[in-house]
């Protein structure tokens, strides 16, 4: 199983690290050097993350934990109307995104009021995409119990945030209402850190799953390989996105058939992945258990 | 500006005074409302917002404005320029002439130039009651979209739900309204 974390500190020998995480049979997933500082999120089997820390102390620099890494996060507001954003929507994404996730954001056509507040077939479906969703249901305690039905049927984990400090609904963390200033002191913090916690907890579940049902093939070495293949466009940010069990790549037209004719040992990359179109943004990947595939490697 | 929030839980309350602060400090009504009492009813998903409207400065009349000399006008206050040639253009038309950013000629007699120096240029009051209904709009739930204004002088009250507001509520919101006309 691979872990993920960020290292941050100056570029002195860090192209060390770099060789060092490939040649342990790690990925670097995202680099990025400003002047003399550097920030790399490296992935590397959990057991040499000794060797990494030892490396990076060599070096000088910061590990840290990324505990949402790898996983996609959609964060649902009744509306994108100014009662949501950019307080408390942005608050969360920001927080998640310094916890390693990539974060989505989506409003409700009709997620708005009580009883009649409603979601889609495709707005869930859009949701289900990602690899959770965050619910922002606002303050009071009685709306919030009730709305909660709008994420019932939803195969993936998710957790509701509300103002309400406790409730009794499954997947509540409280604390986390509507808003109309920064979420920056103490308690808040501590609030969000409950919820990044809570979907941990969830997100974990879910890889141990996965682990015991291995896939194919891991997404960060189908996200390298196709990274080789369609090289990032100049200016584009995360064109590859990884998931727990699959990936988000984002396309031109006509680069679906390169992507379906990608080479892994004898297999192709149709062979061991479901590719359908997004309903939100590019292709999904989402890869057959080895199970179902055979051996690749 | 004294707020007092009832009816919802205990973090309710207290989050959604915060929010009436935030929102008529961001619009910039802070000074100019006397009290704000909101009363929540998430259950039955009634909201009731009633705001005292205090102090307003007067409206603005052309001579605060600008400076005459026969008929040429300097403008003072650049803010309530786009106003004023409006106001102008629409009443003399043509005969209106814009010399410079801050010079206008008007070509009328000295008695009607007399009368155009107290019309008035902004009333404040008109442009307040605009901008509490936005604060009001961004401080009810957004769900809450039927809305029944409760008339009274210097107040504005809305009640705010998402079902067909009955006459019962109406009833009650205008006793709340009165005994806190008494309290506040």
């Amino acid at each position: 199983m691979y872990k993920i974390m960020m290292f941050s500190g100056g570029v002195y020998k860090f192209n060390e690290l770099k060789e060092l995480t490939q040649d342990i049979g790690g990925f670097i997933l995202q680099e990025m050097v400003m002047q003399m500082e550097t920030m790399l999120h490296l992935a590397f089997p959990a057991e040499e993350e000794k060797v990494i820390r030892n490396k990076v102390k060599e070096i000088g620099g910061k590990l840290i934990d990324l505990p949402l890494a790898g996983a996609e996060i959609m964060i649902v507001v009744p509306s994108l109307g100014r009662h949501h954003a950019v307080n408390p929507m942005c608050d969360i994404a920001e927080f998640l995104r310094r916890k390693g996730a990539i974060t989505n954001m989506m409003g409700l056509s009709r997620g708005v009021g009580k009883r009649i507040a409603q979601i889609t077939v495709e707005e869930k479906r859009i949701i289900e995409e990602c690899d959770a969703a965050v619910f922002i249901f606002g303050n009071f305690r009685e709306c919030i119990e009730d709305k909660a039905r709008l994420c019932e049927g939803l195969e993936i984990p998710y957790i509701i945030v509300g103002g309400p400090p406790e409730l009794d609904i499954p997947h509540y963390v409280g604390g986390i209402g509507r808003k109309t200033e920064r979420m920056k002191r103490k308690h808040e913090i501590e609030n969000l850190e409950k919820m990044a916690e809570g979907l941990r907890a969830e997100l974990d579940i879910r890889r141990r799953e996965i682990e015991e049902d291995p896939l194919a093939a891991s997404p960060l070495f189908l996200k390298e390989l196709i990274d080789m293949t369609i090289p990032p466009k100049p200016g584009e940010e995360f064109s590859t996105i990884i998931h727990l069990d699959g990936l988000r790549v984002k396309l031109e037209p006509g680069e679906e058939k390169i992507i379906r004719d990608i080479e892994i040992q004898n297999r192709k990359l149709s062979e061991i992945c479901e590719i359908k179109k997004s309903l939100y943004e590019g292709y999904l990947l989402k890869i057959l258990p080895e199970a179902e595939t055979g051996r690749v490697f | 500006m004294e707020v007092k929030v009832e009816g919802g839980d205990e973090s309710a309350n207290a989050s959604y005074s915060r929010i009436c602060q935030n929102v008529f400090r961001e619009i910039g009504l802070h000074g100019n409302i006397d009290n704000v009492y909101l009363y929540c009813n998430p259950s039955e998903h009634v909201f009731v917002i009633s705001v005292k409207i205090g102090r307003v400065p007067r409206p603005i009349t052309v001579n605060d404005m600008t400076l005459r000399g026969d008929n040429r006008l300097k403008i003072t206050d650049e803010k309530y320029a786009p106003r004023l040639l409006a106001l102008l253009w629409d009443k003399f038309g043509d005969r209106v002439k814009q010399l410079s950013r801050l010079e206008i000629t008007v070509d009328v007699g000295a008695k009607d130039m007399e009368e155009l120096m107290k019309m008035v240029v902004y009333e404040p009051r008109a442009d307040l009651n605009i901008r509490i209904l936005d604060a009001v709009d961004r401080i009810l739930p957004e769900g809450a979209r039927v809305r029944y204004p409760l008339p009274s002088p210097g107040r504005v009250t809305i009640i705010a739900s998402e079902n067909p507001i009955s006459e019962e509520w109406k009833k009650r919101v205008e006793e709340m309204v009165t005994l806190e006309r008494g309290g506040l």
